[in-house]
């Protein structure tokens, strides 16, 4: 396979994973789960990053988005609920 | 969140993360990286020791990291190198490469494997960035889990 | 007549995104490309640096990361300063 078509199929299969993850966060009423898919997300758009070959960005995008927000988003969680609330 | 098994994988995942973000500090001239993305590394993996551990150990352990201190020294570092320039050229010229001094070895032109001792006042910019930034991110991880500890009480 | 109107602009938004993927040039293939080539080829000799990334974000755009540095130590003085008055000390 040359490299061009392979590109193509990890774009789409990013692409694909990115949606996934992002439906995902959004759909989940356990917030801790819900951090995890938000992680996930940060972490395959890194990957993409690294495809389109940036890859300052994407050691940017891993640290930050995957490592420190997710660990934010978890203190804030554990010291209110974990539930989504709906009035 | 300070289970055997987070405590287990901390214990083998930290110096590793913390060694890498130092690499990518350090190495800001020649690899991809550069201080942002390295301290926001080494800012992760400190995140990860905040959050393995109790409170009473993280509150004695960080109580004397001097982290407003590297913060000041950090942003003050980095505006001082770039007045450096002022001495007969202009803000932020890169006034140590090719002069000899540390960081300041010949750069070859041309494809080449790249030296630890080339780059002159961007490597001294890498450091400085990447201590302020891991300071920074570190202490508002540090600060959130304090408080919020504090207030459950 | 809510749900209508959401699914009108989801669909016209879809229909430009679309145009616009279609549209696109091949990657790796820029419209202009005269700042890049001058920006790799002079880097070495301009800046000393291997790491074209890091010769632009330093020395060519050195004002841009003054500010960034700027808005991450404000932004840290602002949450520590909020968030310190409690008696916590770091």
């Amino acid at each position: 396979m040359n490299f061009l078509g392979f590109f193509e199929i990890a774009q789409i299969l990013v692409g694909i994973g990115l949606l996934v993850s992002a439906i995902v966060a959004i759909r989940f009423k356990n917030l801790v789960a819900a951090v995890i898919a938000m992680a996930v997300f940060s972490l395959i758009l890194s990957l993409e990053f690294y495809l389109l070959q940036a890859p300052d960005v994407a050691i940017a995008e891993a640290g930050v988005g995957a490592g420190l927000t997710t660990a934010m988003y978890l203190l804030a969680i554990k010291n209110t609920t974990d539930e989504e609330v709906i009035e | 969140m300070t289970t055997t098994i987070i405590k287990t994988t901390t214990r083998l995942l930290a110096p590793l993360i913390l060694v890498f973000g130092l690499y990518i500090i350090l190495h800001g001239h020649l690899t991809p990286g550069g201080g942002f993305q390295g301290g926001a590394v080494v800012a992760s993996g400190l995140a990860l020791l905040i959050v393995a551990h109790e409170h009473k150990k993280v509150k004695e352990l960080f109580e004397r990291a001097p982290l407003s201190q590297l913060e000041s020294i950090g942003a003050l570092g980095f505006l001082g190198t770039g007045l450096l320039g002022l001495a007969g050229y202009t803000f932020f010229k890169n006034v140590i490469a090719n002069s000899g001094f540390l960081f300041g070895g010949k750069t070859p032109i041309g494809i080449n494997p790249g030296y630890l001792n080339t780059g002159g006042t961007l490597a001294y910019m890498n450091i400085f960035v990447g201590m302020k930034v891991l300071a920074g991110l570190t202490s508002i991880i540090l600060i959130f889990f304090l408080i919020l500890k504090e207030g459950e009480k | 007549m809510r749900n209508a109107l959401g699914i009108v602009v989801f669909l016209a938004f879809t229909f430009f995104l679309l145009t616009a993927a279609f549209e696109i040039r091949p990657f790796g293939e820029p419209v202009h490309r005269e700042m890049d080539n001058y920006f790799i080829m002079h880097a070495q000799e301009e800046a000393s640096a291997n790491n074209v990334v890091t010769s632009i974000v330093f020395d060519y755009r050195g004002f841009d990361t003054l500010g960034e540095a700027t808005v991450l130590f404000t932004a840290v003085a602002g949450v520590l300063m909020a968030l310190r008055s409690r008696g916590v000390k770091t």
